[in-house]
């Protein structure tokens, strides 16, 4: 990403908007017992096209806006958000993954270690009432909304960020075979 | 220059973490009126008309989502609400007869009628701008605050089944907006009275399961049947303190379970108060305060 004023404004506006909609509106939509979580989606998106560092820093941002606005444990979204941002910036960082259904997985992935994670602060800090297995059921239905939504919620993200971004992270087109190229990617060359 | 991006990185991950950490060791370590309570209080209030705006502008996308699923739900729903209209004809009768004796009785002991509820609290009606989206924390925001005579620890009712009952209490309130934790919030313990048995306990949530409360503590020879009422106990004994007055419908006894070897009954019940779709709610304010806070110039 390219570090600017205008990087900051397109994260935070989207930061914002993530959490308005996530904690005002989706909340209340119950499918099967659980809802979409998009706050892990946006963290996940915005480290996937713009790295470890900038994803940290979203998922911290996030998670304290999150917390703040709801008024719960200062700081224990942010630690979970931070972990989740970094954790998926070196996925990318590491892998370079060129598949154009990369976000369904990656989604999932932050989804799935973002509830687990949460769960289990949420534990450490202060679970005194009895657990139902229906939590289980809830968090396995949000990572699975969230990698049904995954496609045209990665897509929007990256529209956004397209203009600060680097490089741009249009899906590319898989390399082909060293069979189909020949072992030094020049047959067919001559034909 | 690649050792240099990659201490860069570390020590970007090591800062956030730690400042996340740091956060909640102090805002654990703080009591309610401390800095960081503040300056998430200060944070509600200038995000509460954003999501007051975004709660009305997104409700007719939430309605159309959530009928859907409706549609669905209301055909096995249908066969349960025939067969409760019966029972309740049935119960109507007897409450009316149960309710000319009980105001008698009342006449006869001098029982001041205002303290049963509601008439002994002044409702304040609130829209809920935002809420909690994990079960380890239950908690809503609404767009009423001390402004309209809400304080700490007045509670706070929502519609649902059989006319709604108790959702939460107030935990905190800004001039604006206030923050309710909801029955089913991990840290909720409601002293409650199971009608007509008469016997007493403390309503706890199951985390993760809002149709599902357990009613601890009730000793073991004290007899619960099941489809009873449990209602707030608005006691003031040490043991069983509460902060509600008495009377507020909670839920309906569904099932009891007593096991040989715990020493306790161990009661479920399912919450009158539809806690997963609330658009607005309640909260029981003592009456004068709205009143005398309109009057201040």
């Amino acid at each position: 990403m390219i570090p600017g004023p205008s990087s900051v404004i397109r994260v935070s506006l989207m930061i914002l908007v993530v959490v308005v909609f996530q904690i005002s509106c989706l909340v209340q939509i119950r499918v099967l017992g659980g809802g979409a979580d998009i706050v892990p989606l946006l963290v996940a998106a915005v480290a996937l096209y713009a790295g470890s560092v900038p994803g940290a820093a979203t998922g911290f941002f996030t998670g304290l806006l999150l917390d703040l606005a709801l008024g719960t444990n200062l700081g224990a979204s942010s630690l979970v958000l931070t972990a989740v941002g970094y954790g998926a910036g070196r996925y990318r960082e590491q892998r370079d993954p060129a598949h154009g259904l990369t976000p369904i997985p990656v989604a999932a992935a932050a989804t799935a270690a973002y509830v687990l994670a949460y769960s289990a602060v949420s534990f450490m800090l202060s679970i005194d009432a009895p657990v139902s297995l229906l939590v289980v059921r809830e968090m396995l239905v949000t990572v699975l909304l969230n990698a049904l939504i995954a496609m045209p919620f990665f897509a929007l993200a990256r529209r956004v960020l397209r203009p600060v971004l680097m490089v741009d992270p249009s899906p590319r087109r898989r390399r082909e075979s060293t069979i189909a190229q020949g072992p030094i990617g020049l047959r067919g060359l001559g034909a | 220059m690649y050792d240099k991006t990659v201490r860069r990185r570390r020590a970007a991950l090591l800062i956030f973490l730690a400042l996340s950490i740091g956060l909640l060791t102090v805002y654990f370590g703080e009591s309610a009126g401390g800095g960081l309570h503040a300056v998430q209080r200060g944070a509600q209030e200038v995000l509460a008309p954003i999501e007051e705006g975004a709660s009305r502008a997104f409700k007719p996308f939430r309605d159309t989502i959530n009928w859907i699923g409706d549609v669905f739900d209301a055909k096995g729903e249908n066969k349960e609400l025939k067969e409760e209209n019966a029972r309740l004809r049935e119960d109507l009768a007897e409450a009316q007869t149960a309710q000319r004796e009980a105001e008698q009785l009342r006449d006869l002991v001098g029982l001041p009628k205002g303290e049963l509820f509601p008439q002994a609290t002044e409702p304040v009606t609130a829209r809920v701008i935002a809420r909690s989206p994990t079960s380890w924390q239950s908690s809503i925001q609404i767009d009423k605050g001390s402004s309209d005579g809400i304080e700490e620890d007045m509670p706070v009712i929502a519609s649902g089944r059989d006319g709604g009952g108790l959702a939460g209490k107030v935990t905190s309130v800004g001039s604006g907006t206030a923050r309710v934790t909801l029955i089913t919030d991990e840290s909720s313990a409601v002293s409650a009275q199971v009608m007509p048995d008469g016997a007493a306990g403390i309503v706890r949530p199951t985390v993760g399961d809002p149709d599902d409360m357990l009613l601890d503590f009730i000793e073991k020879g004290r007899r619960v049947s099941e489809d009873t009422t449990v209602i707030t106990s608005g006691s003031r004994s040490d043991r069983f303190e509460s902060l509600f007055p008495r009377g507020i419908p909670i839920g309906r006894v569904t099932r009891v379970n007593a096991e040989e070897r715990e020493l306790y009954q161990r009661v479920h019940i399912k919450p009158f108060a539809d806690l997963k779709r609330m658009d607005f709610v309640q909260v029981l304010t003592e009456p004068g305060i709205s009143d005398a806070r309109a009057a201040l110039p």
